[in-house]
């Protein structure tokens, strides 16, 4: 009971950040409405021009786009606003009470991030309510396509959270260089879709993506559920995932142990 | 005999960085091949705290005396040497040592920055499975003695560096550890608040029986509060015992000034070292004899001014660094 009262209370942190203020709660429901708002009139003016693009019909694009935009939402909050980001707790040496609790840093950042993913999901799943009933998305292709689209959304969850662990683990060691870690994000975004659609890049983009963990995070389930992929070639998507979600925890799992024998606490 | 609490022996820190060349070439450089640079943060610091006492690591900036107290609480590894922490290698097993000791870095905060105080102490509590009427009880006994009510339910954030440390404090023992690891906790802090949290601290040895590990720059403070101090100078310890030694054996003693009335006899006393306009300045290093001196004075009805002192305590550690240091030279 106690470790489920723990995990509870971990977990819940970065949405009491804005359940605690309405103002900020506002914002974001602001935000959201005016990011999707726009992202639905920029597609639907796009596929004025161009019926059809990247094997994309307009209601399939839009659909997508709009989709991308909450995938936005799954990180959680902005935990920047708390000072409470890993590399905020790394560079102001706040990081060493992560050292002195008896969770393990490892345990308590996953738990953090199983508590954004949720809360985030949960407005995910509001907003995209919100969206299929004034009309801005279509439903899932098929049956078949919704239960991939859950699956593999599962999966993408999954790998999203190891990308992002990495990045953050990766801040032990790259502390003075902002430089990559933006990077890192672009590129995670990029290669995700959540920029553009990856179908509408070069092949030799897609075929490079496709070596990449990070269209697993966004790209594969989306395009599950406007039937882009065929439920029918789903295997080998959800196989890749796998793979990632397996390699990732390896390589998060190491990364962790070398970053608790040599933390470093900054200004003395 | 009191049995150890924190023993460190032969303690040694290095940390290995990559240092940035100047300018947008140097950059680059950097980025293709990164000049590489070590420090010796410790280099041979031994020591050791008996269960219940309080003891001041004392050092000017950087000494070594966070570093070594981040190796003894378990957040770093040591390069060498060893330590032990209720008898156990803190960073060995990091979550059963979190269970028995806490700790306030009073440069920066364990709250949650945009949560109430409450709701941080309520976070601790759960991650500490502290059960929930010994969670009301500390909260109860740490609300009087720090006078937290009137502001745990605001943001860090919103609160002033004295409400925010006392508030750490709070959320240090909430689990009850029975040694406390306290660096720079008074840093920043107006007189009133600092007077607070000394009482404080002197009430968790004092009363409550806890071992305190304690880094200061204030020697108000480590005269108020510790009988032992370690000195350190670039890693090393250059003393260990007590305070009273300390002084002893590297100050240059009491000073006593007083201004007579007009017309009054001197008294027939020894230490008298001169006059400035109408004050006399007495001097010397037997305590008694200043105690001589000082009933005398009081029982005359003439004396119109007496101010007494004892050693400077940062007088006395610069002296006991400079004597060290010539020490090292002529040994070179």
């Amino acid at each position: 009971m106690t470790e489920i009262r723990q995990a509870w209370r971990i977990a819940r942190t970065s949405a009491l950040y804005e359940v605690l203020q309405p103002g900020r709660l506002a914002g974001v429901a602001v935000q959201l409405s005016l990011q999707i708002f726009l992202t639905w009139c920029l597609w639907r003016a796009l596929y004025e021009a161009v019926p059809a693009s990247g094997g994309l019909d307009r209601g399939q694009a839009v659909t997508y786009t709009v989709l991308g935009t909450l995938y936005g939402r799954l990180r959680g909050p902005d935990r920047g606003l708390a000072r409470d980001t890993v590399v905020q707790h790394v560079r102001e040496g706040s990081i060493l009470y992560w050292y002195l609790r008896p969770v393990m840093p490892r345990r308590y950042h996953w738990l953090r991030a199983v508590g954004d993913q949720a809360y985030g999901f949960g407005w995910a799943l509001l907003a995209y309510l919100a969206c299929l009933s004034f009309g801005l998305i279509g439903l899932p292709a098929s049956a078949a396509a919704a239960a991939l689209f859950a699956l593999t959304l599962l999966l993408g969850q999954m790998v999203l959270y190891y990308l992002l662990a990495l990045v953050d683990v990766a801040c032990f060691w790259t502390l003075q260089n902002f430089g990559v870690l933006a990077i890192i994000r672009l590129v995670q975004n990029l290669f995700a879709g959540a920029i553009v659609p990856l179908w509408f890049l070069p092949g030799w983009f897609q075929t490079l993506s496709s070596w990449l963990p990070f269209e697993a995070s966004l790209h594969v389930p989306i395009s599950l559920y406007i039937g882009r992929i065929e439920p029918s070639g789903a295997g080998r998507y959800v196989l890749v995932q796998v793979v990632w979600v397996v390699l990732l925890a390896v390589v998060l799992r190491r990364f962790w142990r070398r970053a608790d024998q040599q933390v470093v606490v900054q200004g003395g | 005999m009191r049995s150890q609490a924190i023993e460190a022996a032969g303690l040694r820190k290095v940390f290995h960085s990559t240092s940035r060349r100047p300018g947008v070439l140097g950059g680059l450089r950097s980025l293709v091949a990164p000049e590489r640079v070590t420090t010796v943060a410790v280099d041979d610091v031994s020591f050791s705290v008996s269960e219940g006492e309080l003891l001041a690591l004392l050092g000017p900036n950087g000494a070594g005396k966070s570093t070594t107290i981040k190796m003894l609480s378990g957040v770093l590894v040591p390069s060498e040497g060893r330590c032990r922490v209720a008898g156990q290698v803190p960073h060995l097993d990091r979550r059963a040592n979190a269970q028995r000791i806490g700790a306030v870095f009073g440069q920066r905060s364990q709250l949650w920055w945009d949560l109430p105080a409450l709701e941080s102490f309520a976070m601790l509590r759960d991650i500490f499975r502290v059960g929930d009427d010994a969670y009301r009880k500390r909260l109860d006994e740490l609300e009087g003695l720090l006078e937290l009510s009137g502001f745990w339910r605001q943001r860090p954030r919103h609160m002033s560096l004295g409400q925010r440390v006392r508030c750490d404090l709070a959320a240090a023992l909430l689990h009850d550890p029975a040694i406390i690891f306290l660096d720079e906790p008074t840093i920043g802090m107006d007189a009133v608040v600092k007077e607070q949290v000394r009482e404080f601290i002197r009430y968790q040895t004092a009363e409550r029986g806890r071992t305190i590990l304690l880094t200061t720059h204030d020697m108000a403070e480590v005269s108020r509060l510790a009988s032992r101090v370690v000195l350190i100078n670039e890693g090393r310890v250059v003393y260990d015992g007590g305070l009273a030694d300390l002084q002893r054996e590297y100050g240059s003693g009491w000073k006593v000034r007083v201004t007579y009335a007009p017309d009054a006899a001197l008294p027939e006393v020894s230490g008298l070292t001169g006059t400035v306009g109408d004050e006399h300045r007495y001097a010397g290093t037997d305590p008694a004899g200043q105690r001589d001196l000082l009933r005398r004075l009081l029982d005359r009805d003439d004396v119109e001014d007496l101010q007494a002192h004892g050693d400077d305590l940062e007088e006395v550690m610069a002296e006991v660094y400079r004597r060290r240091s010539a020490a090292i030279e002529v040994a070179s």
